[in-house]
Order: structure tokens, then C-alpha cells, then sequence
């Protein structure tokens, strides 16, 4: 998982990458759907409930975003053929899983004025994302 | 980052307290639901956005003086016409009250002043404050003319200030916050609202006791000290000892939530007299509260908190919630019912038990606990209020002392004792040694006679009540005769009842101004001629006699 990913492994990789992103993708853009019928229907504990729809909302477009980003990143790998590790490519999984999960939960059960205790494993995914992406971005070409 | 809340205003008495839109950052939800409250509009700046009183150009005509209400652009003004042809015009600085009054204070010199003319928001229309407190017809017109800054500056906002000057005689109030905001329940909070900005602090205090806080929640004090937050203005006090009100006057109020509010107060009692100013009319003649205002007395004299214990100790919160339910009374739906009873003593759960214990069919009126331990015998602010006082139902108080009972706050058309033979009847044990009163009065129905025999109070309350607005509901044909009698009275109150539960005969005479007693005479007459001959004969005999016990008692109402 930390060393250099071998030559022969990168195509699964890439694939688990990719697949982790429009898994996600879809996932997350079911969640908007959900929201926007929550909101076309007045639910009250999404509507009345002003910390929640913003955690719901974060967890909604962080989601989408990052799995867009895990999407770009394996074509971008497959692509210009870098080196990574399997350090970077965990932090990069993790964080872009993580982040949205945390606003979401956060979101379901929270103290009056604050998030839940969930979105503690917001600041652990935005640490890891950063750590995946500036490594990824000092990564050499494999040829 | 969020300000430095601390020290914002070093050498004050409020140095630490915050203003209320400062914890909305945090407590929207609780911000929210005390801002639908009457509390959050108690004492307002005037604006268009606050005041509700019709300033339209009105006129409202009283003793001779005429007052015309009017509004330029966002000033509200009030001009008074003597009939001498001198003319006073009072700029409306504040309001106080939102829900059935609207008071007005105006600025003069720096001092504030209540004007004698309110709006009253249940019937829409200018009235005296004469008409509201209890004073016979020929109260001057601007006896109810008072400083606001050493008055109801206490109890309408938060942590009042009147800096009085001795030397001067002049007031330079200042206040926390105006109205009834967080800080009057939860105090100072600047210390609350700097340590939260931390996000590590607050993760925390999840995990820690409410002592850590340093934020006052009544919910999880002492229920004494509970009590004492509401007590504070819910229990007309004087200072303790009396020559504090130097202090109080000159500084401001020492109190903050969550104190010992005996360490600076004593709550006012039947037997309290500041100088030669007696209390005592503002109380029964067993001692019990008949005024709004004064609950935390009440409290204090019930069992439920006498003999309470641990959890089961009754506070405020027990049946009210600053936060929840209808903000009229601040008590939710349930509490409404039984349940706050039932969570102690839970033997009457069962329904056979009840029933037994009431003598009344379940679900009727006389099977709330309220109605009969907490009977409608406290006036305030032109309404009938339950007494804070949870007693045990006894007729006889009303042959002992001419306080009202429970049983004919319902039984209006029964006799004092009436009740007391059914009370010998269903509870046996505990009225053994009672017996029925040998005086005549007391065989007249307790409506009319405490409309007509009782002291001023006593009236307006029966007058209240014949007019079906509490849990009694008497036949309307029946109390309407004695209404029409109580249209006679010479306080005004106890006419603003009668004229208000006359409502069906307004429909085809025009209703008297209640503060009009001509005008009330005139409507008493005409009414006359419509009721039942039987009736008025029937009054003829009685009102005589019942009226002969009378006696005359002017109150000051929380003064």
C-alpha cells in the first residue's frame, strides 16, 4: 500500500480509481436528487433544520466534486503515465470517500449551532486529499 | 474570528452580558422560538416595524380630554387637548407589552415617562390606563402618568440600570438589552460566547456537565434557584434590606440568573409595608396572591414545592418551557392537559381513580387538576389568570376570608353552600368538621353575589366569569341579567368584563364605552327591558342586600 505501485499494477489501479469515481459520482448526485425531493416535498427536518441542509448540501457537492476529481486522476495517471505510490493513491481514495460521509453524518444528528461529531472526519479526509494531491503532483513519469 | 465579548463594557453592572442577536450564531433554533415570544417584544424602541397601536389620526375622548393619535413618517406622536384649550404633545420614544396592552413611554428631559393612554390589542380600541388598574370612576385622568425608569424598567428588560442621581433627581437608565431577552434567564454570557468561538472548547462541552458552560440553563439548576430566575419579575420584591434601593436606584439591579435571588430581595407579602405603603390588598385574606406577577409567591406557598422533593419538586419549568409550545402562556400542548400533575402523583393516571377523586365524569371540566387546584382568582393586565398557588379546593374560604373557591368558578349558579354540602357529600373525610354558613349571602348564588358583594377584584373576576370565559360556562340568559346589573359598577374594570361578556346585545345596541359610567348606565337601562321579568324582580330582592356587603377597595395593580 505505501511503496511504489509497480508498472504491471497501475491499470488496476487506474481502474479502481476511476471506478471508486463514477461509483461515487452516481452516489452523490442520487443524494442531490434526494435533497431536491426533500425540499419539493417540504420536509420539515430538511427545510426547518438550517445546519442540516447546509452539512447535506457540503456532503452533495463535496461528493460530486471529489468524484469527479478521482475521475481526473486516473486519466490524468493513465495519461501522462506518472509514478505514484500506494500511500498517495489511499490518501487520495480516502479522502475523496471520507470528506462527503462526514458532512453528510454530521448532518443527520448534530447539537443545536454545531455539526455532529462526524465532521471530525472532515478535516482527516481534507488533510489526506492535500497530501494526495501535492504528492501527486510532484510524481514522475514513469518512462 | 468573533470579537472579544469580555470587557466590552468594563464598569458596568452589565459588564459581561451579551446582546441576544450575538447567540444566534449558535442557538438559532432557541433564538427563533424566544423571538415568537412576548417576552423578546416587551419593551421595544417605536418603530412602524413594533408598534401596533392605531395611529391613524385617532381621537380617544376621556374626562374631558381629548387625545389624538398620529404618525409622521416614523414618528408616533401623541397629543392631549385640555379643556382649557392647552395642548401637550408626547413623542412616543417606547413601547411596552404586545399581546393585550400596548403601552406608550415618551422622553422628557432624559427621563422617561409612561403616557396614560394605551392601546388595548385584544379589542382594538384607546383606552385610559384607569380602565385597566382597579380605581372607582374620578381617577385622574394622568394618575397613571409614571417614571418609567424606576419602575417597569426592572422586570421588562434585561439587567436594568436607572443610575440615579441623588443630587440631580435625574435618571440616566441604561439596560442590557430591551425586552425580555437570553440574558434575564441565562445571564451574562460574554465569557459563554468567547470560549465558544473555539470549536475544540465546544467539542468538549459535549462531553462535559453544564458547570463548565459558564452559561446559566434554569433547566439544570437547583429548583430553587429554577424558580428564582422566573421569581425575579414573576414575584413582586422589595429590596433586602429595604435601604438597598439606594444601591438598586443609583447602580442598577444586582441580580443576575442563577443568584440567590434572597440575597437581594424579599418577595412582597400580605403583611409587607414599605413605610405606610401597605401590600396587603394585593393579596387574599388567607395571603394568597390575586395579582399577576406575583406566581413565584404563590409557588412557594403550594405543597408541590413545600413538600417536593429531589426532581419532584414543582419549578416553572414543570408546566411552562420558554421555548416550546404556544407562546401564549409558554405552555405546550400536553401541559395542557394533565400530564404535568399526572408525572407526580400517578395514581389518578387511572381513570376509575380520577373520577373518584374529582367526583366529576373524565374528560369534563372539572377533572383537569388546574381547574380546581389552581382555580382563575388572579387578575392581570385586563384578563383572569389561575393562581400559582396549588391549592386543595375549599368552599369554606369563601365564608372565612371572601376568597374565591374553586367549585364556583364552575357552579356560578350554586351557592357558597351548595358547595360546601357537595364537598361534605364527595370528600366526606376532609370537610367533616365544615358546616354551612348561617349568613344569608351565602345562599345566593356565588355569581351574582360575588358580583355584587365582593370588593372590586372579586367583581371583575365574577364578571369574567359569568361571561363564560373560564372553564364555568353559566346559562347566558341567566348571567346576562346580572351583567347587566354589574354594567352599574363604579370601577370601570368590572364594567370592561361585564360590557365585554355582553357581546350578544351589542348586536342590536350600539356596546358602552366601559369607561364611560353614563354610558354604561344608559346600556344597563336599555338592556333591562330585554331580560326576563322573573330575573330582574329576582335582582330587585337581592342586589340590595348582597350590595350592602360591600367593600370598597381601590388596588394598585404592580406598582
Amino acid at each position: 500500500m505505501t511503496g511504489k505501485i509497480d508498472g504491471n499494477d497501475t491499470p488496476k489501479i487506474v481502474d479502481r480509481i476511476a471506478k471508486q469515481g463514477w461509483v461515487s459520482l452516481a452516489l452523490w448526485m442520487s443524494v442531490g436528487l434526494l435533497l431536491e425531493s426533500l425540499m419539493a416535498y417540504k420536509a420539515p427536518s430538511y427545510l426547518n433544520d438550517l445546519q442540516r441542509r447546509e452539512l447535506f448540501r457540503l456532503a452533495h457537492a463535496h461528493g460530486s466534486a471529489l468524484a469527479l476529481l478521482l475521475v481526473l486522476v486516473a486519466i490524468w495517471i493513465r495519461t501522462v503515465e506518472v509514478k505514484i505510490s500506494g500511500l498517495t493513491v489511499f490518501a487520495l481514495r480516502f479522502g475523496a470517500g471520507l470528506l462527503p460521509i462526514g458532512f453528510l453524518t454530521a448532518g443527520i444528528w448534530h447539537p443545536e449551532g454545531d455539526p455532529g461529531i462526524a465532521i471530525w472526519l472532515v478535516p482527516v479526509s481534507a488533510l489526506a486529499l492535500i497530501f494526495g494531491i501535492i504528492s501527486l503532483s510532484i510524481s514522475k513519469r514513469s518512462s | 474570528m468573533r470579537s472579544e465579548y469580555r470587557g466590552s463594557r468594563a464598569g458596568h453592572i452589565d459588564a459581561d452580558y451579551i446582546d441576544s442577536k450575538n447567540c444566534v450564531v449558535c442557538h438559532a433554533g432557541h433564538y427563533d422560538s424566544w423571538s415568537r415570544t412576548y417576552h423578546s417584544r416587551m419593551t421595544q424602541d417605536a418603530k412602524p416595524e413594533t408598534i401596533q397601536g392605531d395611529f391613524d389620526n385617532r381621537i380617544f375622548e376621556y374626562q374631558g380630554i381629548t387625545a389624538r393619535m398620529e404618525r409622521r413618517d416614523r414618528v408616533f406622536q401623541m397629543t392631549f387637548t385640555f379643556p382649557d384649550g392647552r395642548v401637550e404633545s408626547s413623542r412616543i420614544a417606547r413601547t411596552v407589552g404586545s399581546r393585550r396592552m400596548e403601552q406608550y413611554v415618551t422622553e422628557q428631559n432624559g427621563q422617561y415617562l409612561r403616557l396614560p393612554v394605551a392601546y388595548d390589542l385584544v379589542n382594538r380600541r384607546w383606552m385610559n390606563l384607569n380602565g385597566s388598574f382597579f380605581h372607582a370612576d374620578g381617577k385622574d385622568y394622568f394618575g397613571l402618568r409614571t417614571p418609567w425608569d424606576p419602575n417597569c424598567v426592572f422586570c421588562h428588560n434585561v439587567k436594568a440600570q436607572p443610575n440615579y442621581n441623588f443630587d440631580t433627581k435625574k435618571f440616566q437608565t441604561d439596560v442590557a438589552e430591551l425586552g425580555i431577552a437570553c440574558g434575564a434567564c441565562h445571564g451574562p454570557a460574554a465569557t459563554h460566547a468567547d470560549r465558544a468561538a473555539s470549536p475544540f472548547t465546544r467539542a468538549l462541552w459535549r462531553l462535559s456537565d453544564q458547570s463548565a458552560r459558564d452559561i446559566v440553563n434554569p433547566t439544570k439548576l437547583s429548583p430553587e434557584r429554577s424558580l428564582m430566575v422566573c421569581g425575579h419579575c414573576h414575584g413582586q420584591r422589595v429590596p433586602q434590606p429595604i435601604d438597598r434601593i439606594r444601591e438598586i436606584l443609583g447602580r442598577g439591579d444586582p441580580y443576575n440568573a442563577g443568584d440567590d435571588l434572597a440575597a437581594n430581595f424579599k418577595p412582597v407579602s400580605r403583611e409587607t409595608k414599605v413605610g405606610d405603603y401597605s401590600f396587603a390588598n394585593r393579596f387574599w385574606s388567607n395571603g394568597s396572591p390575586r395579582l399577576t406577577a406575583y406566581e413565584y409567591q404563590g409557588i412557594l406557598r403550594s405543597a408541590c414545592f413545600v413538600r417536593g422533593e429531589g426532581p419532584n419538586r414543582i419549578t416553572c419549568l414543570s408546566c411552562h418551557s420558554m421555548h416550546d409550545g404556544d407562546p401564549k402562556g409558554q405552555i405546550t400542548a400536553e401541559n395542557r392537559t394533565n400530564k404535568a400533575c399526572l408525572s407526580c402523583h400517578k395514581q389518578y393516571e387511572a381513570q376509575a381513580n380520577l373520577i373518584k377523586h374529582t367526583g366529576h365524569s373524565a374528560g369534563s371540566d372539572g377533572s383537569l387538576c388546574y381547574n380546581c387546584h389552581m382555580p382563575r382568582v388572579v387578575y392581570g393586565v385586563m384578563s383572569v389568570h389561575p393562581t400559582h398557588e396549588i391549592t386543595i379546593p375549599d368552599p369554606a374560604v369563601t365564608v372565612s376570608g371572601l376568597v374565591p373557591n374553586a367549585c364556583n368558578q364552575c357552579h356560578l349558579d350554586k351557592s357558597v353552600n351548595w358547595a360546601i354540602d357537595q364537598s361534605k357529600r364527595l370528600w366526606p373525610a376532609r370537610f367533616v368538621q365544615t358546616s354551612p354558613s348561617q349568613d344569608p349571602q351565602f345562599n345566593v348564588a356565588e355569581g351574582p353575589r360575588s358580583l355584587l358583594a365582593g370588593d372590586a377584584l372579586t367583581r371583575a373576576l365574577a364578571a369574567e366569569a359569568l361571561a363564560g370565559v373560564g372553564p364555568g360556562r353559566p346559562d347566558p340568559s341567566w348571567a346576562s341579567a346580572w351583567l347587566v346589573e354589574a354594567l352599574r359598577d363604579d370601577y370601570p374594570i368590572v364594567r370592561f368584563f361585564a360590557a365585554n361578556g355582553l357581546a350578544p346585545m351589542w348586536t342590536t345596541m350600539s356596546k358602552p364605552d366601559y369607561l364611560n359610567p353614563a354610558d354604561c348606565l344608559s346600556a344597563s337601562d336599555r338592556c333591562r327591558l330585554k331580560l326576563d321579568r322573573l330575573l330582574t324582580e329576582r335582582m330587585a330582592n337581592d342586589a340590595p342586600m348582597l350590595r350592602a356587603k360591600r367593600p370598597n377597595v381601590d388596588i394598585e395593580v404592580g406598582e
